[in-house]
């Protein structure tokens, strides 16, 4: 029997995208690709979008949260997407458990012998794990608030409560959400979701949905 | 020399989609050029220090030696210490 996943199918009701280290789903359709892991994402970046050479300076937290929302804003074919005016009515709200521990990692590598120590700026710069919600406000030419925050666990309600803070304010009309973790540079989990102020009117079907969603990355 | 420092600033710069022979020896490393910003002019600041032992004590020297591929390579030739 064919899983949903599978058959392509999104079941959650709101637009996603899904990845991890060996397959991306967008609205449940797995986009073809010949790599797995960190390779899979640049593969990925080269036939989907192209258009953004900083990705590739990017650690892996902020290459996945990237190229999720890039994928996710393609799929709903956004008139503004590209669009070079400033947003100030979306804010992103991200959420993960492991932050920038795998940055830090690559980081902590350059200075760990005093005989070859050479802090990388580069690598340095990305030891935060909000700098992943900067990197898309940038490209989006968003202007919202933007928020990561570090938790213990998976918890859609936790998730559903903190869009609804977002949306507290007369201007915020939509949300960027979404679980965005790394473990090393090979691995990864993630999705991402936009809600509107309707769809996130009520906290338990929203975190239903990205339950939903969430259970596509098992 | 010059094609040397070209792919190391490639790679240290994670600069996937430029080969050496994009980059121009004369044409300026920052600003239109290759698009480097502030982080990537630490970067090279380190890379000078790794590779050729060259320490540079005021970082807003930068400005001169990252001026283009050419100065950069003069200015390492005649301050290497390895």
């Amino acid at each position: 029997m064919k899983s949903i996943e599978a058959m392509g199918m999104n079941v959650s009701g709101l637009d996603n995208v899904v990845i991890s280290s060996s397959k991306v789903l967008v609205n449940g359709r797995a986009l073809e690709h010949e790599s797995q892991g960190n390779a899979m994402l640049t593969e990925i970046y080269r036939s989907h979008v192209a258009d953004w050479p900083k990705f590739f300076k990017m650690d892996t937290l902020s290459k996945v949260g990237f190229l999720a929302t890039e994928l996710l804003l393609k799929e709903r074919d956004e008139a503004r997407m590209g669009s070079e005016e400033f947003a100030s009515d979306r804010a992103i709200v991200l959420f993960g458990t492991t932050a920038s521990l795998c940055a830090d990692r690559n980081y902590q590598a350059t200075i760990q012998s005093a005989s070859d120590y050479y802090p990388s700026p580069a690598l340095f710069v990305y030891t935060l794990p909000n700098i992943v919600t900067g990197e898309i406000a940038i490209r989006c030419h968003y202007r919202g608030e933007t928020q990561f925050l570090v938790v213990e666990n998976f918890d859609s309600h936790q998730m559903a409560f903190h869009v609804q803070c977002a949306l507290q304010d007369s201007v915020t009309k939509s949300v960027l959400v979404g679980w965005v973790d790394s473990t090393g540079n090979d691995d990864f989990e993630c999705f991402m979701t936009l809600v509107d102020r309707n769809e996130a009117a009520c906290a338990d079907t929203l975190a239903e949905q990205m339950e939903g969603i969430m259970n596509n990355l098992k | 020399m010059i094609l040397k420092l070209k792919q190391e600033i490639i790679e240290v710069l994670n600069l996937e989609d430029i080969k050496p022979e994009d980059i121009d020896n004369d044409a300026p490393l920052f600003g239109e050029g290759l698009g480097l910003d502030s982080i990537d002019a630490l970067e090279l600041i380190v890379l000078m220090e790794k590779n050729y032992g060259i320490k540079l004590q005021d970082p807003a020297k930068g400005k001169e030696i990252f001026k283009s591929i050419n100065v950069m390579a003069d200015y390492i030739q005649k301050n290497r210490t390895r």
